[in-house]
């Protein structure tokens, strides 16, 4: 899968240069636990390496997440996705989709990639079953002209996992 | 009308006087400037400090019948003595007595910026008595020193959440006859406020408080932002324990792009980003609505 359900974005806006700027080196001098950032020279884009926590269903495995940040970050959420291939998660599709509020509704300025990071690593460590989420296949085949995961009308019914 | 060779001869005997060291610089005959001035002179003094203050000398059309004006960074200027006798060094003499009595004054203040948080010290100039005071909490403090008599009693106002303010304003009228014109005046503003002040160096660098959303002290330079281009955040959250400080420019932008906030006249009403305490920001005034 190549990873093209970034739409083409406008460039940052200063505000929001500076901002990810600052967020990249406070993660340089600080990076969360289990996650490693892929140098690129792409301050829109960044890739991320999550290292599944020890003594969870994860443990030694590795996924990719692609964070995309919109002109107007952080007024608006970043497009978080993980990369093929996606972890197995009941909130994870299988196209690399993640049901998580604070990526949609509940995003707020106050949030940063690194706590998002955290957010994520916690729903895969408290997963007790690994299972894609049972409206799977209709959702990736609604989502198949590359739709952004931020079109979409979330239901967050499950605050467990 | 220009002026004479008689009134030339007149006026450098007088600068004579006066010495010729501290004259930096003299423009005669500005008639065709304007009718009223004849001559404009800029005079430097030392005073007992050493410190190098500029006089500057304006002698009108009729001088030496009327007084010449004078002007210089001081809070205030001395009420000339003049006669039809009196000369240049007559003016610099009361003017180094001038010079002599603000000696307490300037002082007083040397002593503040040498303490004390001073917001903006470049700027000061020796004729401003007003100096504005970081107290930390984003509190600050303005205060009025009385260049006459220094060490007394300033005035003072306060700024920053209304709830530090009022506490701040309470501890200051309730010790007002603790003040002692004997102390200096950082050991009395202590005293008043019963707290440690910060020093200099507070707020200046480390201490300066980025906006909780786009994580800068300054909004970029950008005509589009008209006033609020390049300012410092200028919204704290109201809540004692987030007191997070915002642009409210930035705090508009996030608030008008959620669909939770409420629009009520040119107000919106949303929560704080980090606290999720109620907050109102003004839509297109430039200000937050804290005080």
């Amino acid at each position: 899968m190549t990873s093209s359900s970034a739409p083409s974005r406008k460039a940052l806006s200063k505000i929001a240069c500076n901002r990810l700027q600052k967020e990249l080196v406070e993660w340089q001098v600080n990076p969360p636990a289990g996650f490693k950032h892929k140098v690129t020279d792409n301050l829109q884009r960044w890739v991320i390496e999550v290292n599944g926590a020890p003594g969870t269903l994860y443990a030694n495995e590795s996924y990719q997440l692609q964070v995309d940040f919109p002109e107007h970050y952080p007024m608006e959420a970043p497009q978080v996705i993980f990369l093929h291939p996606a972890p197995l998660h009941p909130h994870i599709y299988s196209n690399g989709h993640i049901c998580l509020d604070i990526l949609y509704d509940s995003w707020s300025p106050a949030m940063t990639v690194s706590s998002i990071c955290i957010s994520i690593l916690s729903m895969l460590s408290s997963s007790t079953v690994k299972q894609r989420p049972a409206d799977n296949d209709r959702y990736v085949k609604n989502c198949r002209n590359g739709r952004s995961p931020k079109e979409t009308r979330w239901w967050f019914h499950d605050d467990k996992v | 009308m220009a002026p004479s060779p008689a009134f030339f001869r007149f006026l450098y005997n007088e600068i004579e006087e006066v010495g010729w060291e501290h004259l930096v610089k003299l423009k005669e005959d500005l008639t065709s400037l304007s009718f009223r001035i004849l001559a404009l002179m800029d005079l430097i003094f030392r005073d007992k400090k050493g410190q190098p203050h500029m006089l500057e000398i304006e002698l009108s059309q009729d001088y030496p019948k009327s007084a010449p004006c004078i002007s210089a960074d001081v809070p205030y200027i001395c009420q000339l003595q003049w006669s039809m006798k009196s000369r240049l060094k007559d003016v610099v003499q009361q003017f180094r007595e001038l010079l002599e009595q603000l000696q307490e004054f300037w002082s007083t203040k040397c002593e503040i910026d040498r303490n004390l948080a001073v917001v903006d010290q470049k700027q000061l100039l020796r004729a401003t008595s007003c100096c504005q005071i970081n107290l930390g909490n984003n509190s600050y403090m303005m205060i009025s020193v009385n260049p006459r008599s220094p060490k007394s009693l300033p005035e003072c106002r306060f700024f920053g959440p209304d709830s530090e303010v009022h506490s701040l304003l309470k501890r200051w009228r309730r010790n007002q006859s603790e003040w002692a014109d004997d102390k200096s005046i950082c050991e009395n503003l202590a005293k008043m406020l019963e707290m440690d002040l910060p020093g200099p160096s507070y707020g200046s660098k480390d201490e300066q408080v980025d906006c909780g959303i786009c994580y800068a002290i300054y909004l970029p330079v950008d005509p589009e932002l008209g006033v609020t281009s390049g300012s410092a955040p200028d919204y704290t959250c109201d809540n004692p324990n987030c007191r997070k400080a915002f642009h409210s420019l930035c705090l508009r932008d996030w608030l008008c792009s959620i669909t939770t906030t409420k629009q009520s006249f040119d107000v919106l009403f949303g929560t704080c980003p980090y606290c999720s305490e109620p907050i109102a920001v003004k839509v297109d005034s430039s200000h937050g609505t804290t005080k």
